[in-house]
């Protein structure tokens, strides 16, 4: 169901303000006659009604729906579902329910995945990307390398990690072994070994897709830019910061808002490597709401947190449409 | 956009509304819920139409094939009822039933753990037996009185017990003469002087503790040898915090302080080591009998009650119970033929020892097949066996309060005291919200 | 991409040509690149080809504490035991996966783009507030919809069914977004002198728009399909069935069964990827070149 996730909001965030170029765009175009009108109007509105009906049940109905489920103690296998009005709210909120201290938790393990992760997926990429993108041979052999990972989907890669960084037989201790490093880090089992293990983890699964965008974007960047900014003397450094940054700008939020939203939705990784472990540690806050709503049926307390959660994460999306809009203005 | 909401405001509120009228219909068209029913009485052999039964369990390991088996055998055994056997792993069968026969797609037969009788039929999933086993002439002085008696729920019955399993001590022979060991230990100072004697010949780490499963079955096994409980037996409070636990709980974690495990011990990796020698001793369920004989042909291994440590003997158990589920359209037909296939299981329970199992009926544990199998030597324990209450709900509860904070200490991130206190009031609070919930 | 300034126009077929080609003769400086690159290739690839071997060891062999690439005696073992039980059908899972990836895939791009041409194209009286609650759900994290979209699902009788992993995901707003955006760049002209000839408003979006969205189209496509295949969360919660599973969930079950049954683990992997690798390599540009473009459209 979350298909196109990830896309969806960064699309969102990078659109902007829609209504600026749809008002562009009706204020261009006065229609003529009225029955161009109407059959315009028949013809709008038919084009639209498969996205629609989809639309209505999927998305329309669920968003309202959700609110209602929040005001009720609502367990969809007992045939009573009270209503409560805030109380899901306020308990999670003031800490009193007993569902509060895993969901918090869980909002904290969003948070240190979230902050960890985000820097290193924008900057590595990059750095490959810059890599990738001078003139050399092999280089679509090299770039397809990297994506590789990407399409084979978390669950695999969960799997195949969960092996590689066992403690006690899996190859990255072996390895750390044989080049006399301890060879017993707990990678999956103990903190911060977890989250390095689930940050590395992810870099490794998504850096390519990073990496295919940043590149796309570098290519965009017409060489005659360089070639100015070179008979001007610029350094290297100074074209980068001067020529590549600036023509990175509009694709750098897209990729900025496509990794946050990717990483505060994280839940496969934690859910096949570490279980959340150690204890709940890394059980990320889609994991509590998940398992609050989807295990214990603990619908209304669930849709409270996911509406909490919504709150935090539109803070975050306003500051980093705030931080590149900011330079916009510059 | 907020130039385009001012000119249309009526139509927005109009849509906002439409939404919200479909979603209260949705909410209010409440589905019909699924009706208990166990059908007419059965009397003698089935004779309805054909029908074709789905029969849902969790038996992925080394008892899967033995069920496998008895479906196939009672599929052979008459023409007229097909038993289509579904296996989902117990880590997600109790969501997906409870979501199964609430979206009127539950199958007919089950077989599930017997604590979480209480929490299937709190959710109308399971119904209730009393008639059937009145039926099927089966009663309490069959089986074992815990066995038996751990199949109801507020006063009713959901479960017939099919098998008993418990935790049980492994251990790798070939180590055990290597330093000189003759009995297994059968006290707790016993196990030390074992573990010594296995470190002195050689094996460093002879007993890995792990944080996960089946940590808390240990936990819980000790917590009962120390002379507490992990829950009040009326649902309302946690208890497992008690002098009891935290003993429990410390005398886990000292088995890392002597060396005897090693520290972070990945979750099955404490029977990866045992099953390739690293470890000596490990305390798991008599399930994995089978997996040994299957994935490690070469160990030497015997298997033996676990110790007692604590002051009486203790062991936590668990029961494989058979349900019927219910439907939100009960079909006597369907349900005729699932008694029958329910007798002929528990007629037919000897041949579930194949699955490293404790047949639950007493006659059955006396064969010589039976006495014969690796388990016996656990199911002598049966007297100290122990059982989770029939409290609705308290899998989940424990899963989230009582396993972390195992799991927490043993790892060395928490004093047991602390883990556990903080752990049990956690889940005093979701018991007693659980208590308001289901008795409403 | 830009927040105001329009869509470009269809992107052209992007040469190799590269903006800032390395300076010739400085071979010192490439040899450092290729084995940097060389490098990273490995990190990347000899993960894929540990599973590889593994899946051909002894269970044994796989929990061996001396990592073996080349297993001392190979052996099918793995993969007879996997496909020869009926409660982990991998390569079911694997039909399934694609089928609902497929599916989804087809249906996002038909519904997002005659929803995307109606807005984007289309004066008709209601336009702007469809298209504002419609932007305005872009802003929506999906987690909200989780709960109630699982009690809906489960109300349509659809638990455990292909349509509970194709149509929920479908109903996302970035499709017809995207493909709005892109139409808006397309040149008018076409469009009007095929009115003058009498073309209906569907023929004119099969046979002029649709063909000239092609780049959008394929990135949309490339972009669904990998979500889809990559969903994990709703396909483990809404199925149940062992042969009803994606090969995500699938395989989270073939963990939970053989925790430590690493054999046993890697072939599923090997299984579960060899046909996705092979797709990807038949049609790696497409695939590289779409989601590259994702961040420059829009």
């Amino acid at each position: 169901m979350s298909s196109t996730g990830t896309g969806l909001r960064a699309a969102a965030a990078a659109g902007g303000k829609p209504g600026t170029v749809a008002g562009k765009d009706v204020a261009a175009r006065p229609r003529d006659t009225a029955s161009t009108q109407g059959r315009d109007t028949r013809d709008g509105w038919l084009f639209l009604l498969p996205y629609l009906v989809l639309f209505t049940v999927f998305v329309i109905v669920p968003a309202v729906f959700g609110l209602w489920i929040s005001l009720h103690d609502y367990d969809y296998t007992l045939p009573e579902k009270p209503f409560v009005g805030l109380d899901n709210y306020t308990g999670l909120l003031t800490g009193d329910s007993p569902f509060a201290a895993p969901f918090w938790s869980g909002m904290q393990a969003t948070a240190i995945f979230t902050l960890a992760s985000v820097p290193l997926l924008l900057v590595l990429p990059l750095a490959v990307a810059l890599a990738m993108n001078l003139r050399f041979r092999g280089r679509n052999f090299f770039r397809a390398m990297y994506f590789a990972p990407y399409v084979l989907g978390v669950a695999v890669v969960a799997v195949l990690w969960r092996y590689l960084l066992d403690t006690n037989i899996g190859l990255v201790n072996s390895y750390l072994d044989a080049v006399g490093l301890s060879g017993a880090i707990p990678w999956l089992t103990q903190l911060p070994w977890a989250w390095v293990s689930l940050v590395g983890v992810t870099l490794w699964w998504t850096l390519g897709f990073n990496t295919v965008i940043y590149l796309a974007a570098l290519q965009d960047i017409s060489p005659e830019l360089y070639e100015a900014a070179r008979m001007d003397g610029a350094t290297a450094v100074q074209r980068f910061r001067n020529v590549t940054l600036p023509g990175l700008r509009p694709v750098l939020l897209f990729i900025t808002s496509v990794t946050i939203i990717a990483s505060v939705n994280m839940f496969g990784q934690s859910y096949l490597m570490t279980q959340g472990g150690p204890g709940q540690d890394t059980r990320t806050a889609i994991y509590q709401i998940a398992e609050t709503g989807l295990t214990s049926f603990n619908s209304g307390v669930a849709s409270a947190m996911s509406l909490i959660f919504t709150v935090f994460l539109a803070a975050v999306s306003v500051a980093v449409f705030y931080v590149f809009r900011d330079r916009d203005a510059r | 956009m907020t130039r385009l909401s001012s000119t249309v405001t009526s139509r927005r509120q109009f849509l906002a509304l439409t939404a919200a009228g479909s979603a209260f219909a949705l909410a209010g068209c409440a589905t019909a819920q699924p009706v208990a029913s166990t059908g007419p009485a059965l009397s003698g052999a089935y004779s309805g139409p054909p029908v074709t039964l789905e029969y849902w369990n969790g038996f992925t390991g080394g008892d899967g094939p033995a069920m496998r088996q008895l479906v196939a055998d009672f599929n052979a055994s008459q023409d007229l009822v097909t038993v289509k056997m579904n296996v989902v792993q117990w880590a997600q069968y109790y969501q997906r039933v409870i979501a199964a026969v609430h979206a009127g797609k539950g199958p007919d037969v089950g077989a599930m753990h017997v604590e979480q009788l209480a929490t299937q039929a709190a959710r109308q999933t399971i119904s209730p037996l009393d008639d059937v086993v009145t039926e099927l002439g089966l009663s309490a002085s069959e089986y074992p009185a815990q066995v038996w008696d751990a199949g109801t729920y507020d006063g009713r019955r959901y479960g017939i017990p099919l098998d008993v399993h418990s935790l049980g001590s492994y251990a790798n022979t070939a180590l055990l003469e290597q330093a000189g060991i003759t009995d297994r230990a059968s006290t707790g100072e016993e196990l030390q002087r074992n573990l010594s004697a296995l470190v002195a010949a050689g094996v460093e780490t002879p007993f890995w503790v792990p944080n996960r499963w089946p940590a808390h079955l240990i936990f819980l096994s000790l917590l009962w040898q120390f002379g507490g409980e992990p829950y009040a037996p009326d649902g309302g409070s946690a208890t497992f915090d008690s002098d009891a636990g935290v003993q429990a709980l410390t005398w886990m974690t000292q088995n890392i302080d002597q060396g005897f495990s090693p520290p972070n011990v990945a979750p099955d990796s404490q029977y990866t080591a045992f099953k390739n020698g690293e470890g000596a001793v490990t305390w798991d369920g008599i399930w994995q009998i089978n997996d040994l004989q299957a994935t490690a042909p070469d160990l030497r291994w015997s298997l033996a009650p676990i110790p007692t440590v604590g002051t009486e003997p203790a062991v936590w158990a668990n029961s494989h119970q058979l349900v019927l589920f219910r439907s939100r359209t009960p079909d006597d037909n369907r349900l005729l033929a699932s008694k029958a296939f329910l007798r002929y299981l528990t007629d037919n329970s000897a041949a579930w020892a194949a699955a490293g199992m404790i047949p639950a009926r007493s006659e059955a544990r006396e064969t010589p097949e039976f006495r014969a199998s690796p388990q016996a030597a656990v199911a002598d324990a049966i007297p100290s066996m122990r059982f989770l209450p029939t409290v609705a709900a308290v899998g989940e509860v424990q899963a989230q309060t009582l396993e972390t904070a195992v799991a927490d200490s043993v790892l060395g991130r928490a004093e047991p005291a602390a883990a556990l206190s903080a752990a049990a009031e956690r889940a005093t609070a979701l018991m007693q919200g659980n208590l308001q919930k289901f008795e409403r | 991409m830009s927040t105001v300034a329009a869509p470009r126009t269809p992107p052209t077929p992007r040469t190799a040509q590269s903006p800032e080609p390395a300076r010739r003769g400085t071979s010192s400086r490439r040899v450092v690149l290729y084995v940097l690159l060389v490098v990273l290739t490995l990190v990347f690839i000899s993960p894929l080809i540990y599973m590889l071997t593994t899946s051909f060891k002894t269970t044994a062999g796989a929990a061996a504490s001396t990592p073996q690439w080349i297993p001392d005696d190979p052996t099918l073992q793995a993969y007879e035991s996997i496909l020869g039980t009926s409660g982990t059908p991998v390569v079911r899972w694997l039909v399934n996966s694609l089928l609902a990836a497929t599916l989804q895939t087809l249906v996002i791009l038909v519904t997002a783009s005659m929803a995307g041409y109606a807005l984007a194209r289309v004066e008709f009286r209601g336009k702007k507030i469809v298209f504002g609650v419609i932007i305005a759900t872009l802003f929506i994290p999906p987690v909200i919809l989780l709960i109630p979209n699982y009690l809906i699902v489960g109300r349509l009788g659809w638990l455990d069914t292909l349509a509970a992993v194709v149509l929920p995901g479908a109903a996302g707003a970035f499709g017809v977004f995207f493909l709005r955006q892109f139409f808006l760049g397309l040149p008018k002209e076409l469009e009007e002198a095929a009115f003058i000839d009498g073309a209906t408003r569907w023929r004119t979006f099969r046979q002029i728009i649709l063909p000239l969205s092609r780049p959008a189209l394929v990135t949309l496509a490339m972009l669904s399909f990998l979500t889809n295949w990559n969903d994990f969360l709703w396909p483990v919660y809404v199925l149940f069935s062992p042969e009803n599973q994606t090969l995500p969930a699938g395989l989270s079950t073939l963990q939970n069964a053989n925790a430590v049954r690493y054999d046993l683990l890697m072939a599923g992997a090997v299984i579960a990827s060899a046909p996705v690798l092979l797709l990807y390599v038949a049609a790696q540009r497409y695939i590289v070149e779409g989601v590259g473009r994702a961040g420059l459209k829009g």
